[in-house]
């Protein structure tokens, strides 16, 4: 709205004929481009608002104690109840527990999700499969 | 405030809004942003804006002189003594401490050990940064390349901006200042720009260089002794590429913000670890400062003017002081030393190819090609592990720590503690970004500017959100803070 009004006063201003064709053209684009932008940073932060509220709640928790921050810190806490409550934090939860378990993955169990990268191990190595082989195979289930 | 914030972001939503609402007066814009740009900065301690100004202030008065001055000798007089001024405070705040400690141990060495005034000094963020670009105003003034700038508002912009303030790029003057002069612009292809690194820098950062600093770099070089040889090599790779990311994340997200705010900055990063030479490795690392101390330091030294034996001298010493720029240590000594000693070598091992055996005219066989793609990948091999080796001494809190490093080489029975599948696989993927195209981001960039805003919303909004859910928990301060 703001933009609007001050394209407007500036048009008036200067008039049409003080400006050429191109520097109106480019005053024109940015004009929609800042109007994009600026809707596309809300809507980011309202989905990060509702889907990452967590975070929310680690910044207000940063803040120093005081009337105006406490007010500020219980409504994060609520704010963030609420969109657990409704299932919105379950997402980020599942991709965090996802990526726990990627990262506690050992070499021996990446072998054993991926069959063909432990039949080519073998078969570079000139040696049995680890599962044609009792011994190993009982191993796997130790090493990390 | 760092990039990777809650707070970044809401004081970003407010700059834009603010510094775009404000363009039909571009004075204002610019004191907005000038005045953001103080904020940005004094988050971390608001003493040390006083700093900012006074090295702002040099610059600012040694241009208006040279704009004044015609006599040769007085020109020269008035940048010497900027650049000096300019040297002493960060000589001050950077080696002031590095220098007494030296000093003690080299009286000690003689059995002359003195009570030396020794001070606590913090070390003002980015101070390298700011320092570099005022004497870079200073003697693009001196050299005509710029004018001398009238407004103050502008130097301190120019020196002050806040995407670029405390870790760079290093930017110009002559690149900066013109933008400043004209009408602010936005487009599409700014906006496109901007997402495409902002999201690039983030991932980089908060994924990649957080996962492998504190899965493997940091226990492997806190104590070298403990771990075997395989997590020691997977460990100097995951250094190299968590610096990478690091600071090649921070420089695309510098860089993005600068372009949604309507400035263009140049590249900082392209690609370094496929570089075939380690002469080509510094084309592409760190650009704005290789090309800094080419422009200031190696050519006034006399560059390649004065025959082999002084452009040999001259290439020690810039990357010498290269080294030294890093930090105030003597492990950061030697990596500048050992990579200006390689580029030397270098350079005259390919002067005497060229000379006892140059390359064939005419056009090239099916071997001849292969010979050349054999060639061109030893190469990218022998430079990336040179530079890991050097990245080694630059990691290492000590020259105990660095030669420990290198002596656990030797041990090569022992299992893997640190180098999980998702840690290599994290390097593996960082390096084959390094062979993709060079302008997938440009590709990327053209390819959503067009989306409608919801989407582009989604893109980002959505792009945002799963970084943060991907990512270890906590923040982690960018490397080159400390420089």
């Amino acid at each position: 709205m703001l933009d609007l009004l001050q394209d407007f006063e500036t048009e008036v201003e200067g008039g049409w004929e003080a400006a050429s064709k191109a520097e109106l053209h480019q005053a024109e684009e940015t004009r929609r481009a800042v109007a994009r932008f600026t809707r596309v940073m809300w809507l980011s932060a309202f989905l990060l608002l509702f889907f990452n509220s967590a975070q929310l709640v680690t910044y207000v928790n940063g803040f120093e104690v005081g009337p105006v921050q406490d007010t500020v810190v219980a409504l994060g806490h609520t704010w963030d109840g609420q969109m657990r409550k409704n299932g919105l934090t379950e997402p980020v939860a599942a991709i965090r527990a996802e990526m726990d378990e990627l990262r506690a993955m050992g070499w021996e169990e990446l072998r054993a999700e991926f069959p063909a990268m432990e039949r080519a191990i073998a078969a570079f190595r000139g040696q049995p499969r680890v599962d044609d082989d009792p011994l190993r195979s009982g191993l796997r289930d130790t090493q990390g | 405030m760092l990039f990777p914030t809650l707070e970044f972001g809401i004081f970003f939503l407010i700059v834009f809004t603010v510094s775009w609402s404000l363009r039909w007066t571009p004075g204002f814009r610019k004191l907005a942003l000038l005045a953001a740009s103080y904020v940005f900065y004094g988050w971390w301690d608001w003493r040390f804006t006083g700093l900012l100004f006074a090295a702002t202030m040099i610059a600012y008065l040694a241009g208006l002189g040279l704009e004044r001055a015609e006599r040769p000798a007085l020109r020269k007089w008035i940048v010497g003594v900027a650049v000096a001024g300019s040297l002493v405070i960060l000589g001050f705040f950077k080696y002031y401490g590095f220098f007494l400690t030296s000093l003690a141990t080299l009286l000690d060495g003689f059995g002359l050990a003195r009570d030396l005034p020794f001070m606590q000094i913090i070390l003002p963020v980015g101070i390298s940064f700011f320092t570099f670009q005022g004497i870079s105003y200073v003697v693009d003034v001196y050299r005509g390349h710029v004018r001398a700038e009238r407004s103050l508002a502008d130097v301190m912009l120019y020196i002050s901006f806040f995407p670029q303030l405390v870790a760079g790029p290093i930017v110009r003057a002559a690149d900066f200042l013109p933008q400043l002069h004209e009408t602010p612009r936005l487009t599409r292809e700014h906006l496109g720009v901007g997402t495409v690194l902002i999201l690039s820098g983030l991932f980089k950062k908060m994924v990649i260089a957080n996962y492998l600093a504190t899965g493997i770099a940091d226990p492997v070089f806190f104590d070298p002794s403990v771990v075997g040889a395989g997590d020691l090599l997977i460990g100097v790779y995951a250094y190299a590429v968590q610096i990478y990311c690091d600071f090649s994340g921070y420089s695309d997200i510098a860089i993005g913000v600068a372009a949604l705010l309507g400035y263009r900055f140049l590249e900082n990063f392209n690609q370094p670890y496929r570089a075939a030479s380690l002469q080509d490795f510094w084309r592409r690392w760190h650009i704005s400062l290789s090309s800094w101390l080419r422009d200031y330091l190696y050519i006034p030294l006399g560059g390649s003017r004065h025959g082999e034996k002084a452009t040999y001298r001259n290439l020690f010493l810039t990357m010498f002081l290269g080294g030294l720029w890093h930090g105030a240590a003597w492990t950061f000594v030697f990596w500048g030393t050992a990579h200006g000693l390689m580029l030397g070598l270098e350079r005259f091992v390919k002067s005497r190819i060229e000379r006892y055996a140059p390359a064939q005219a005419g056009p090239r066989g099916v071997a001849g090609m292969l010979g050349d793609g054999a060639q061109h990948i030893v190469g990218v091999m022998w430079t990336f592990h040179f530079v890991c080796f050097t990245w080694i001494f630059f990691r290492a809190d000590t020259f105990g720590t660095a030669w420990t490093y290198l002596a656990g080489f030797g041990h090569w029975g022992e299992p893997l503690q640190y180098a999980t599948p998702f840690l290599t696989g994290l390097i593996v993927l960082a390096m084959i970004f390094q062979f993709t195209p060079g302008n997938l981001g440009r590709w990327l960039a053209q390819g959503i500017k067009h989306l409608p805003s919801p989407l582009l919303a989604l893109l980002l909004g959505g792009g945002i959100w799963i970084i943060w859910a991907i990512a270890p928990a906590g923040v982690a301060p960018f490397i080159y803070f400390q420089f």
